[in-house]
């Protein structure tokens, strides 16, 4: 993927579109396009390619891929952790990382697990979001799928906190979106099974857990449940 | 003909079971993950239609289904007949307990645990538990109940901070802006076709 191209190509397109409903999506019908191209790439290309490494990989060796590159992601949650003032949160993504890639081989086996060395999954996205900076617009990206306009700069400072983006050697870089695809495989496969309109279901989904990874699960889901209910419907729900 | 038996066998045994206004919102929500653990234990054994019947009773009495579909498609409640409300909620309690059929029916040590209850400034009741699974990251499930008359019902479901009823209400409602309400009733009824396809 091009990525230079990307912001000028996003504009040329952002602009030409009409506002729709929703206020979080002001850009619906590219957002809609960009999934529907997305999907397209998906059914032809990564789900069978994600199919055929599930099929030819033993279970333990998908396993350690994923650790691998999960641990890879372990530097940028120390980084992450400190700029959110998580300091125990960083102290023990630190150890996470240490005993994982040294007992763990290399990330392999992930260890830390069961030693209780569990901590919470920091990005720069979050990061922005605690500094208080708004989620801003839903986006969706070609290739990268759903994000939102604060999210954009929070993929950029991720990917330059991975290792594997320094490691030249072109396999790698493509095991990791498969990886990224086997990962993701329950999830989208659930997505297509319950949705009745997948776009719908994907952006409602995505805005809500990146939410609450900003809160760290933390907000009363009261108060957000609340927010949910029409003025009229509101007040007649709550007065029977 | 067989289904109208069992629909009446399942009023039966509703209007003979104990009293609901002793449930405790906990109680509610530890029955009806109980049920599905049941389901998810015993699902390779049994067909859908099997643990869809076992399920029924489980999900309609803890969850306020009329209320939940009432609140998913927004103003436009209120624009429906009679007749289009009471399918849109019958349709809607056959998709809820179907998509549960279909989703819980394999068993590997998971289990709930109970965390903390808590009171909502509008008198509403929200159960936090955990659903545990052995190997992989714990889940969040934190359950909304209100009081409808003195039985407390289940009407939304918070997962890992993902509300069930906003997710739903926002497909529901973009549907009806976009489409019509027979579609509505015709994309519900294509997904409970599906999950009835073992």
């Amino acid at each position: 993927m091009p990525r230079t191209y990307l912001p000028i190509l996003l504009l040329t397109v952002l602009s030409g579109c009409a506002t729709t409903q929703n206020p979080d999506d002001p850009y619906e019908d590219f957002n809609r396009a960009m999934y529907d191209f997305n999907q397209g790439v998906d059914d032809y290309v990564a789900e069978p390619v994600t199919s055929a490494y599930q099929w030819v990989t033993p279970d333990f060796m998908q396993t350690g891929v994923s650790n691998f590159f999960n641990n890879l992601k372990g530097l940028n949650t120390v980084v992450n952790s400190v700029l959110q003032g998580k300091w125990q949160n960083s102290a023990s993504a630190t150890g996470r990382l240490a005993v994982n890639s040294v007992i763990g081989l290399g990330g392999l086996f992930d260890v830390a697990t069961p030693m209780g060395l569990e901590v919470d999954e920091e990005d720069f996205d979050q990061t922005l979001g605690v500094w208080g900076i708004d989620t801003g617009d839903y986006l969706v990206l070609p290739l990268f799928g759903p994000t939102t306009t604060r999210g954009i700069p929070g993929t950029v400072f991720d990917t330059a906190m991975n290792p594997a983006t320094y490691i030249g050697v072109i396999p790698l870089q493509v095991m990791q979106v498969i990886d990224a695809r086997h990962q993701a495989d329950g999830a989208l496969n659930f997505v297509n099974e319950a949705a009745l309109d997948p776009y719908i279901f994907t952006r409602e989904a995505y805005l809500q857990w990146r939410d609450n990874l900003v809160r760290d699960g933390q907000a009363p889901p009261a108060e957000h449940t609340l927010d949910l209910y029409d003025e009229a419907l509101f007040e007649e729900d709550f007065q029977d | 003909m067989f289904r109208q038996f069992l629909i009446l066998i399942s009023c039966l045994v509703m209007l003979t079971s104990p009293a609901w206004a002793e449930t405790s919102p906990r109680e509610v929500v530890e029955q009806f993950q109980e049920a599905l653990l049941t389901s998810m234990r015993q699902g390779d054994k049994l067909s859908f239609q099997a643990r869809y019947d076992q399920l029924r009773s489980a999900v309609s009495e803890s969850h306020d289904l009329a209320k939940i579909a009432r609140i998913v498609v927004g103003r436009t409640w209120q624009e429906l007949s009679p007749e289009q409300q009471q399918q849109l909620v019958e349709t809607f309690s056959r998709l809820s307990i179907a998509s549960y059929a279909n989703n819980f029916k394999s068993y590997s040590g998971e289990s709930f645990a109970f965390k903390r209850q808590e009171t909502t400034p509008r008198g509403g009741v929200v159960i936090h538990t955990q659903l545990q699974i052995p190997n992989d990251d714990t889940v969040n499930f934190d359950y909304m109940l209100k009081e409808t008359g003195g039985r407390w019902q289940i009407i939304n479901i918070i997962a890992n901070g993902v509300s069930d009823l906003a997710l739903k209400r926002s497909e529901y409602t973009a549907i009806l802006n976009r489409d019509d309400f027979a579609t509505l009733i015709a994309k519900m009824q294509e997904k409970i076709a599906l999950y009835s396809q073992e």
